[in-house]
C-alpha cells in the first residue's frame, strides 16, 4: 500500500449567484497535484512529470468557478444522475413513467442542464483523501428518489488517482455516474490529441444514430473503432466511417469484456492505454464497469479553455467509465442493472494511473 | 458502414515496396496485421527478394494494389493503373504533390520532426541543427523534414542550421565524414542534431567517434525510423523516433479492403503520427546550463501576451518559484517576471509598427492588464509613450499582417 497523498484547500472564488467554492489539492511524493473542487466535484487540474520529471497540466479546464459554470463542455465534471443520454428523455420504471429534463435536442444529455457538475458538494478531508458528498433530492432532473451520493479522490504515490463512486436511494431509480475529465498528456496548451496513441480492450462498441442514441452493438474488428492495439487518433480519426463522420470523430460507447471476480462482484481491469510520446506521459484506465465512453473533443474548437485562450477541435480526450448510455431503455436484462433500489447500494471504482514511459 | 462483400475467391493483391528497408517492412508487417485481424485472406504478391519491380506491372492480373509513391518511377507506372490503388509514402506541404485521383496513406512529416525537436528541447540542448540528404526525386520526404525543421526553427525564433551533406557511396566515405565532422565543429555546442533517417544519424555517429567529440554531451543525435540494424551497428545507442508505420498498413489495408467492395476514396489523404520514440543513450543529455530554465523560456515564448504570471511558469517547468528565480539571476541576470515583460514588450512593439490595433487594443493582447500599464512600460524601458513609438518607427507596409484581425492573441507570435 502506497503512502497516501497530502491534502490541502484553498478558496477558489464564487459563483455568480454568490456561493463561495473552494479548490482542494492532493499531493503525492513525485510531485504530482491534481486539484478538485467542490463544485461540481469537478477534477480541476493535475500536475504530472513528464519523461524529464517536468511537471505540466495534463487536463483541459478553466481558470475559475464561473467559468466552470458557465460552460457546456463539462470539463473534468462529475456525471450524475444520468451520464451520456437517455433517449427522449423519458423511461419507465416498475410500471410508472417518467420525464426528465430534456436538455440536448429532446434527449437528457450528462444528468441535465443543472446536473451533479454544477452542484456545490460537501468537502471532507479523510485521511489524506478527498470526500464529496451530495443530497439529490426526489424530482431531481425528473429522477425519482431522494439519492445520497459520495465521491472520493484518491492519489497515490505511483501517479494513481482513484475515484470511488457510491450512491443510495429510497425509491428505485436508474444511477449512471461518471468523471468527464479531458486529457491531453502532451501538456503543451494549444495541442491536440492527434498524435496521442489509444488502446481500448473492447471487441465491439455502441453504433448511435445521428441524435448519438445508441442503436446496437457493432463488432470493432477491422473497423476505425479497433483499438485493441494501440492506433494514433489522429490517423483513426481520418478513416472512412459512417459512425466516425456522424460524430465528427470518436464520440461511442465501448463495451468492456465482462470480468466477473468469485462472489460474483465485478472486478476492476485494465481497460485503456494512451501515451503521448513527445511527453513520454501514459495514461492507464482501470475501471470495474461495463462501458466506456469514448470522446475525442469533436465539438471543443473555440470553447473555452484555460487562461481564456479557446480550445482547438480534438483538444482532449475523454474515457468516461460507467453504464451504457440510454440502458435504461435498451429493454435488455442488463437495464436492471443500472437501476438502483433502496437497500442496495451503486457503486463504481475508476482509477486513472499517470506515469511515463521510457 | 461500408462492408465488402464476402467473396468466394481471395482477391489477389500485388504489394510495390522496396522492403529492403525497415519503413517499408513495417508497413507490410501492418497490412498483414490487418488480414489477420479481421480474417480476410489477400493471395499477396510480392517479389522474391521483396524489392519493387515495375516491369510487367501493367499486366498483372489482380484486384488492387498497395504501392510506396516514394520513388516517382512507381507513381508513373501505376499512372493509368485501372485497378483499386492505394499509395503510401511521404506527406507533403504542398497538396499539389499528392497524387490528385488515388487515396494516400502518408508518414506525417512535421510530426515526425516536431517529436524529435521537442524531445531535444526537453533534454535541455540550447542549439538545434539538421542532417539531411541532398536532394533527389527519391528522397523527397528528406526535403519535407528540412521544411518542417526550418519552420519549427523560425517559429521558435531560434538559428538552427541545415546540412545535406553528400550522397553515399564507396569512394567518397571518407571525405563524406570528413566534411560532416567539419561542420560539426563548426556549430555553437552542446547541440542536438536531428538525422533525417536513423541511417544518416549513424553518420554522425560516426564522424563524432572518428574526431572525439562527445556524444551526448557535445553533439546529442536523434535519427528517424528506429531501425534495428543501426542499433546494432552503432557503440552508442542511437535514439529515435518510430514512425506509424504498422499503422500506415492497416490504414492502407482498409482502403483497400472497401474499395474491392466497391467504394473509392480519390484524393482522400491520411496523414499518420508517429507512434513513439525510442530514447537511448544518443540523447541523454545532461545539460551545464539550466533546463529548467530553457523550458521556462519556452513556455513564456508561448504565453507571455496571455498574462502569465511566475507562478504559472514555475509550474509548468516544475520547480519552485524561487529556484526558478535563482536560475534565472544566474543565467540571464534578470527576472522571470522581467523576462516576461520583455516578450510582452517586444509584442507590442511590432504590433504598434505594423500598426494592427490601437493602443488599447495592443494593451490586451499584450497581456497587459491595463493601458495604462503598458504607458508606464513604454515610458520606463523606452522612455516615450506607445504613440511616439509607433510615429518613431516606418510603417512596414510590407509585412502586413493578413491575419484576421479578429484573430486570439494566441496566434500571433512574438516577435
Amino acid at each position: 500500500m502506497n503512502r497516501i497523498a497530502q491534502l490541502s484547500s484553498e478558496p477558489w472564488g464564487a459563483l455568480p449567484g454568490g456561493d463561495a467554492c473552494r479548490l482542494y489539492t492532493l499531493r503525492n511524493a513525485q510531485g504530482m497535484k491534481a486539484q478538485i473542487s467542490d463544485l461540481g466535484a469537478t477534477l480541476v487540474s493535475w500536475h504530472s512529470p513528464d519523461r524529464a520529471g517536468r511537471l505540466a497540466e495534463i487536463l483541459l479546464g478553466h481558470d475559475t468557478p464561473a467559468a466552470y459554470y458557465a460552460a457546456t463542455t463539462y470539463m473534468g465534471g462529475l456525471i450524475g444522475r444520468w451520464a451520456n443520454r437517455i433517449a427522449d428523455g423519458r423511461f419507465t420504471l416498475d410500471g410508472i413513467d417518467y420525464t426528465l429534463d430534456r436538455n440536448e435536442n429532446g434527449n437528457l444529455l450528462h444528468g441535465g442542464a443543472n446536473g451533479f457538475h454544477r452542484a456545490i458538494w460537501q468537502a471532507e478531508d479523510e485521511r489524506g483523501t478527498l470526500v464529496l458528498r451530495l443530497e439529490s433530492p426526489e424530482g431531481d432532473a425528473g429522477f425519482p428518489g431522494n439519492l445520497s451520493v459520495q465521491v472520493r479522490y484518491t492519489l497515490d504515490d505511483d501517479g494513481a488517482l482513484t475515484i470511488e463512486y457510491e450512491a443510495l436511494s429510497d425509491a428505485p431509480t436508474p444511477v449512471n455516474l461518471t468523471s468527464h475529465g479531458y486529457f491531453n498528456l502532451s501538456g503543451e496548451a494549444g495541442s491536440d490529441i492527434r498524435g496521442h496513441i489509444l488502446t481500448i480492450d473492447a471487441d465491439a462498441y455502441l453504433e448511435v444514430d445521428p441524435q448519438m442514441i445508441p442503436l446496437g452493438a457493432a463488432d470493432v474488428r477491422g473497423s476505425a473503432f479497433d483499438f485493441r492495439h494501440g492506433a494514433p487518433l489522429g490517423a483513426r480519426l481520418e478513416w472512412p466511417n459512417t459512425q466516425l463522420a456522424r460524430a465528427g470523430g470518436f464520440d461511442h460507447c465501448y463495451i468492456l469484456r465482462p470480468a466477473i471476480q468469485p462472489g460474483n462482484a465485478p472486478a476492476v481491469r485494465t481497460v485503456a492505454n494512451v501515451y503521448e510520446p513527445a511527453s513520454g506521459r501514459e495514461l492507464t484506465v482501470e475501471t470495474d464497469q461495463r462501458g466506456l465512453q469514448c470522446y475525442t473533443g469533436n465539438h471543443l474548437e473555440g470553447q473555452p479553455g484555460r487562461h481564456g485562450v479557446p480550445c482547438v477541435r480534438h483538444a482532449g480526450l475523454c474515457l468516461e467509465a460507467g453504464g451504457l448510455p440510454n440502458e435504461i431503455n435498451m429493454g435488455t436484462q442488463e437495464c436492471d442493472e443500472v437501476v438502483l433500489r433502496p437497500g442496495r447500494a451503486y457503486h463504481q471504482l475508476t482509477q486513472y494511473k499517470v506515469g511515463v514511459r521510457t | 458502414m461500408n462492408r465488402a462483400p464476402a467473396s468466394q475467391a481471395a482477391h489477389r493483391i500485388a504489394l510495390l515496396f522496396n522492403a529492403n528497408k525497415v519503413y517499408d517492412r513495417e508497413i507490410i508487417a501492418g497490412i498483414g496485421h490487418y488480414l489477420r485481424s479481421t480474417r480476410v485472406a489477400w493471395d499477396l504478391f510480392l517479389e522474391e527478394d521483396f524489392r519493387c519491380r515495375l516491369a510487367g506491372i501493367e499486366r498483372f492480373d489482380g484486384d488492387g494494389i498497395v504501392a510506396d509513391f516514394d520513388d516517382p518511377a512507381v507513381a508513373d507506372a501505376l499512372a493509368g493503373c485501372p485497378l483499386p490503388v492505394v499509395a503510401v509514402g511521404s506527406s507533403f506541404e504542398d497538396p499539389a504533390h499528392y497524387p490528385a485521383t488515388l487515396p494516400y496513406i502518408a508518414t506525417d512529416n512535421r510530426k515526425l520532426v516536431s517529436l524529435a525537436w521537442t524531445h531535444l528541447i526537453g533534454a535541455g540542448l540550447p542549439h538545434l541543427a539538421m542532417y539531411s540528404l541532398p536532394v533527389a526525386l527519391e528522397n523527397r520526404w528528406a526535403q519535407e523534414r528540412e521544411r518542417a525543421f526550418a519552420a519549427l526553427a523560425q517559429a521558435e525564433g531560434i538559428q538552427a542550421p541545415i546540412y545535406r551533406g553528400l550522397a553515399t557511396s564507396a569512394p567518397s566515405w571518407n571525405q563524406a565524414i570528413e566534411q560532416l565532422s567539419a561542420w560539426l565543429h563548426a556549430l555553437p555546442q552542446p547541440v542536438g542534431v536531428i538525422a533525417v533517417t536513423d541511417a544518416r544519424a549513424r553518420h554522425l555517429l560516426q564522424a563524432c567517434l572518428m574526431h572525439g567529440i562527445a556524444v551526448p554531451e557535445q553533439v546529442a543525435i536523434i535519427g528517424i525510423d528506429n531501425d534495428p540494424l543501426m542499433r546494432a551497428l552503432t557503440r552508442i545507442p542511437l535514439s529515435s523516433v518510430i514512425q506509424g508505420t504498422e499503422e500506415m498498413g492497416k490504414t492502407a489495408a482498409h482502403l483497400l479492403h472497401q474499395m474491392l467492395g466497391g467504394a473509392r476514396f480519390p484524393g482522400r489523404r491520411i496523414l499518420v503520427p508517429p507512434v513513439g520514440i525510442n530514447v537511448l543513450e544518443s540523447t541523454r543529455h545532461e545539460p551545464l546550463s539550466s533546463p529548467h530554465v530553457m523550458r521556462a523560456r519556452h513556455f513564456i515564448r508561448q504565453y507571455a501576451c496571455q498574462g502569465i504570471k511566475t507562478e504559472q511558469v514555475a509550474d509548468y517547468v516544475g520547480v519552485s518559484r524561487s529556484s526558478l528565480e535563482e536560475y534565472f539571476r544566474r543565467e540571464l541576470h534578470r527576472t522571470v517576471h522581467q523576462e516576461i515583460l520583455r516578450h510582452k514588450l517586444d509584442a507590442a512593439k511590432a504590433m504598434l509598427a505594423n500598426r494592427d490595433a490601437a493602443s488599447a487594443e495592443v494593451a490586451i493582447r499584450c497581456g497587459f492588464t491595463s493601458l495604462q500599464y503598458m504607458y508606464a512600460v513604454f515610458r520606463r524601458e523606452l522612455n516615450c509613450t506607445p504613440r511616439e513609438y509607433q510615429d518613431s518607427v516606418a510603417p512596414t507596409s510590407a509585412n502586413a499582417s493578413p491575419a484576421s484581425p479578429a484573430a486570439p492573441a494566441a496566434s500571433q507570435p512574438p516577435a
